[in-house]
């Protein structure tokens, strides 16, 4: 049986007859990545969170904001001198088979999240020990004071210890899959009532949710959609209520349809350009063999200079993303609010560094950069390459799907490279621990910096910002990292990457800059 | 006879195998799984570690090996992506595949045949002017625009069907049907049509060119002489003897169909095995990968055979040629 409803633009597929209270609040959507796997604790990646977040629950969660509210805690304090953390947990809750949750489900998901196959391990890297209080408190030692530790923990997701054990899904399996692959018994507002990997996903409200519902939603159904044209047509046509992404491209021409809205946020993650710091030589173009320029900061710096980014924003992005001067974006805590300013526009300054350096005719290198991984990340690039020919850096670009990508960058197989980076604890700390710092895998430290920038300093101040209670004190350290890295150019931030999403015109919905989608803040009018 | 099934079962092993080894030879050329897999916060240790327990670390004539002594007890492997028997998966998706392919060959082999014979009986007609200017658009236009120009047109202005997915679909034992439901028949047209649309043209041109060729022949000259009727003439003469060109070539274009549903499936989110493959190549999800070019180089292969096999009844000559040879 298809019914269509035009008034409402709506379309209900459904094998026997359909109950007419339901039309106003069913909701469909997609997006380009199916969750690969429904355990929360077996894929670390934006699609399997942003997914599961309105199945599973943490401790905390994050508001419309971003900020850290309640969740399956209702309150929780430091403990000891900077020992750790002891969180208070709500009462009442139940998962959605119906067992009650309690502290040995938070132990059971802290050993089960932390254990070394379990791809957010590394969120527990302070963790020292995790111990029950009672049924309803927990407390986590940490191995040094650490003031982000409850934000730090906000994906990380609540399984019931009963459930896990009788289905035999203690450790999750990203190998070889097990039952919590294709099954969820969270405690969110949604619980999962079919899933057919890589076609669709259906949720339902689940009843015995602990807080007050606020959509209107009775069912709703996810479907991934991989080509970006036929995404736009679905949400044209109907038969979507929502789409993740739009092409930036028709987001102008989608606009003015009276059928559907453009909902437009700027994301968590900074776009930047990456140099070699520690390479002895260039490795591409004519010049290959030669001494590397880039080691020097003059040259870095006439990089940054000689990029008009505002010209990238308006055409490439047809005005939809800002300008970062740092490795985060404003929306993050931890941003330096005295750093806020891009080194200026001045192709004759640059020249000017560049000949300072040595280079008065510039030289010859090899870009690397994705060309599926960013919102029209090739382009940018070949405008970089344009850009950077005026004071007379040529850039070989090599554009590539990200599955070869990053391959080539650990093989330092670069002179320049594109990266995004979108910090999943939403603090400034992240990105230092990651692009920054000093590589040292026996610390997990520094496994992003690929161009193995060292800063004795920054590597002094890193400890202590993680470590630090006192906001204010904290923030003086962060600002002191931010002006290093500005004075080295040790990146150049280009733009904070848009967030572009495609709804019909009576669907209401919340955008988070961490490009979750969150259900139940969906009302359909 | 028999020796000569043989001889080909025994060509079509080893060119099964040829093609395992050139697809085995790619897949580090189509980039690293290990970024997928991993999140954003892998250390090198966790990396080295995953690729060693997928093997990956090994020479690809290891991991060849590895995939065909599982292939040969029927174990594909375990997707990268989704975790699960690769068999599994590709067993739901085949019904999909299997289905739109169903009734796209049937609309290629009915519409093509049938218009083929129109045209060539009407050659100097109006009708079959229009159809022959027509079908030049089947055969120009590249697939992707057909089915984006379809959707335009039938989903987004006109509201008539449904621009993406399968529709409802209803379980028979292991086979998802789309056959049964209102939903699921509507949502099989614009994809049947995307995908038979050049296969439907192909034929129809080549049922036409064989047409006229055979409708100058003598045999036909002396049939109209002997007074049998039009039909008859058409239809028992001449459209018999141009059948033997066109069962090889649709045999060919019915492995084609299947095998390059890809793009139409890509378009229409259509949830086959093309779309599974779309995805494990950007995922480098190389068992899914393996399997599926296997199982399409099995479907040539097969369809290949069936098709010699055939001449073999259709055309007595080549049975005589097959004894001497």
């Amino acid at each position: 049986m298809f019914l269509r409803s035009s008034a409402i633009g709506l379309v209900l597929l459904a094998a026997g007859a359909v109950n007419g209270a339901a039309q106003a609040a069913e909701f469909k959507w997609a997006s380009t990545t199916d969750p690969q796997t429904l355990d929360p604790h077996a894929v670390n990646s934006a699609p399997v969170l942003g997914f599961l977040n309105n199945v599973y629950e943490g401790l905390v969660r994050r508001d419309q904001d971003m900020n850290v509210e309640p969740a399956l805690a209702v309150s929780w304090k430091p403990i000891g001198d900077g020992a750790g953390w002891r969180f208070n947990l709500r009462e009442g809750v139940t998962f959605h088979d119906g067992s009650p949750f309690t502290a040995e489900d938070v132990l059971f998901s802290y050993e089960r999240a932390s254990n070394e196959v379990a791809d957010t391990n590394s969120w527990f890297a302070p963790v020292k020990e995790a111990s029950i209080v009672d049924d309803h408190t927990i407390d986590f030692l940490t191995h040094g004071p650490n003031p982000i530790f409850p934000g730090s923990i906000a994906n990380w997701m609540i399984m019931d210890s009963g459930w896990a054990e009788a289905n035999a899904t203690t450790l999750p399996d990203k190998d070889n899959g097990n039952y919590a692959t294709l099954n969820a018994n969270g405690t969110g507002a949604f619980r999962v009532t079919a899933r057919e990997p890589g076609l669709r996903t259906v949720l339902e409200p689940f009843d015995g949710w602990w807080d007050a519902a606020t959509h209107n939603i009775t069912r709703a159904e996810f479907t991934p959609i991989q080509n970006p044209a036929t995404a736009v047509a679905a949400l044209l046509s109907g038969d979507v209520d929502m789409i993740n992404p739009v092409p930036i491209q028709d987001a102008a021409r989608l606009k003015e349809s009276d059928e559907v809205e453009i909902i437009q946020g700027i994301e968590a993650r900074v776009i930047m350009l990456g140099f070699p710091h520690e390479a002895e030589a260039l490795k591409y173009g004519p010049d290959a063999g030669q001494p590397n320029p880039f080691r020097d900061v003059r040259v870095r710096q006439a990089v940054a200079q000689a990029i008009n980014v505002p010209a990238i924003l308006a055409t490439i992005m047809r005005g939809n993303a800002e300008e970062a001067s740092q490795l985060v974006s404003p929306a993050m805590s931890g941003y330096s609010a005295a750093h806020s300013a891009r080194p200026a526009f001045d192709v004759e300054a640059a020249k000017a560094l560049l000949t300072e350096a040595g280079y008065p005719d510039g030289f010859s290198f090899g870009l690397k950069c994705p060309n599926d991984r960013y919102l029209n990340d090739e382009a940018v690039c070949q405008a970089v390459v344009a850009m950077l020919a005026q004071i007379g850096l040529k850039a070989e670009l090599d554009a590539m799907p990200v599955r070869n990508y990053w391959p080539e960058l650990r093989e330092d197989n670069y002179d320049m490279y594109l990266l995004g980076w979108s910090p999943g604890t939403f603090d400034a700390e992240h990105p230092i621990r990651f692009l920054v710092t000093t590589p040292n895998p026996d610390k997990k430290l520094g496994s992003w910096n690929f161009g193995g920038f060292s800063n004795t300093r920054v590597d002094e101040l890193l400890p202590l910002i993680q470590s630090e209670l006192d906001a204010g004190k904290r923030q003086a350290m962060l600002d002191e990292v931010t002006q290093i890295v500005q004075d080295e150019h040790t990146y150049v931030p280009l733009y904070v990457q848009p967030l572009v999403w495609g709804t019909r015109s009576n669907i209401a919905l919340t955008q988070r800059p961490d490009n979750f989608f969150i259900l139940r803040w969906v009302s359909v009018n | 006879m028999l020796s000569y099934i043989l001889r080909r079962v025994f060509q079509s092993v080893i060119v099964l195998l040829v093609v395992g080894l050139v697809a085995f030879s790619m897949f580090r050329f189509v980039g690293d799984p290990i970024d997928n897999m991993l999140g954003q916060e892998r250390t090198q240790a966790d990396i080295d570690r995953l690729r060693s327990d997928l093997g990956l670390d090994q020479p690809f004539v290891v991991q060849y090996a590895k995939f065909l002594r599982g292939a040969v007890q029927g174990n594909f492997g375990v997707s990268y992506r989704q975790g699960r028997p690769v068999s599994t998966i590709i067993a739901e998706r085949a019904p999909a595949t299997l289905e739109l392919a169903a009734v796209s060959g049937f609309l290629a082999i009915t519409l093509g045949i049938g218009l083929g014979v129109f045209t060539a009986i009407r050659r100097q007609g109006f009708a079959a002017n229009a159809i022959m200017t027509v079908s030049l658009i089947g055969v120009s236009l590249p697939t992707f625009l057909i089915g984006i120009l379809l959707i335009y047109i039938f989903s987004v202005e006109l509201d008539l069907l449904p621009s993406f997915g399968r529709g409802e679909t209803v379980r028979i034992g292991g086979w998802s049907t789309g056959f049964l439901t209102a939903s699921g028949l509507k949502a099989l047209i614009l994809p049947a049509i995307t995908l038979g649309l050049y296969q439907m043209t192909l034929i129809m041109r080549l049922v036409r060119s064989e047409m006229l060729e055979v409708l100058r022949a003598d045999y036909v000259r002396f049939a109209r002489a002997r007074g049998l009727s039009d039909r008859v003439v058409n239809f028992r003469h001449a459209l018999k003897n141009t059948l033997v060109p066109v069962i090889t070539v649709t045999g060919l274009q019915l492995g084609s169909i299947i095998a390059f549903a890809i793009i139409t499936e890509t378009v229409f989110q259509w949830p086959g095995v093309g779309l599974l493959f779309i995805n494990a190549i950007q995922f480098v999800d190389i068992p899914v990968m393996a399997a599926y070019l296997m199982l399409i180089s099995v479907m040539f292969v097969s369809i290949n055979l069936i098709v010699d096999l055939l001449y073999y009844a259709i055309d007595p000559r080549l049975r005589i040629d097959g004894r001497t040879t």
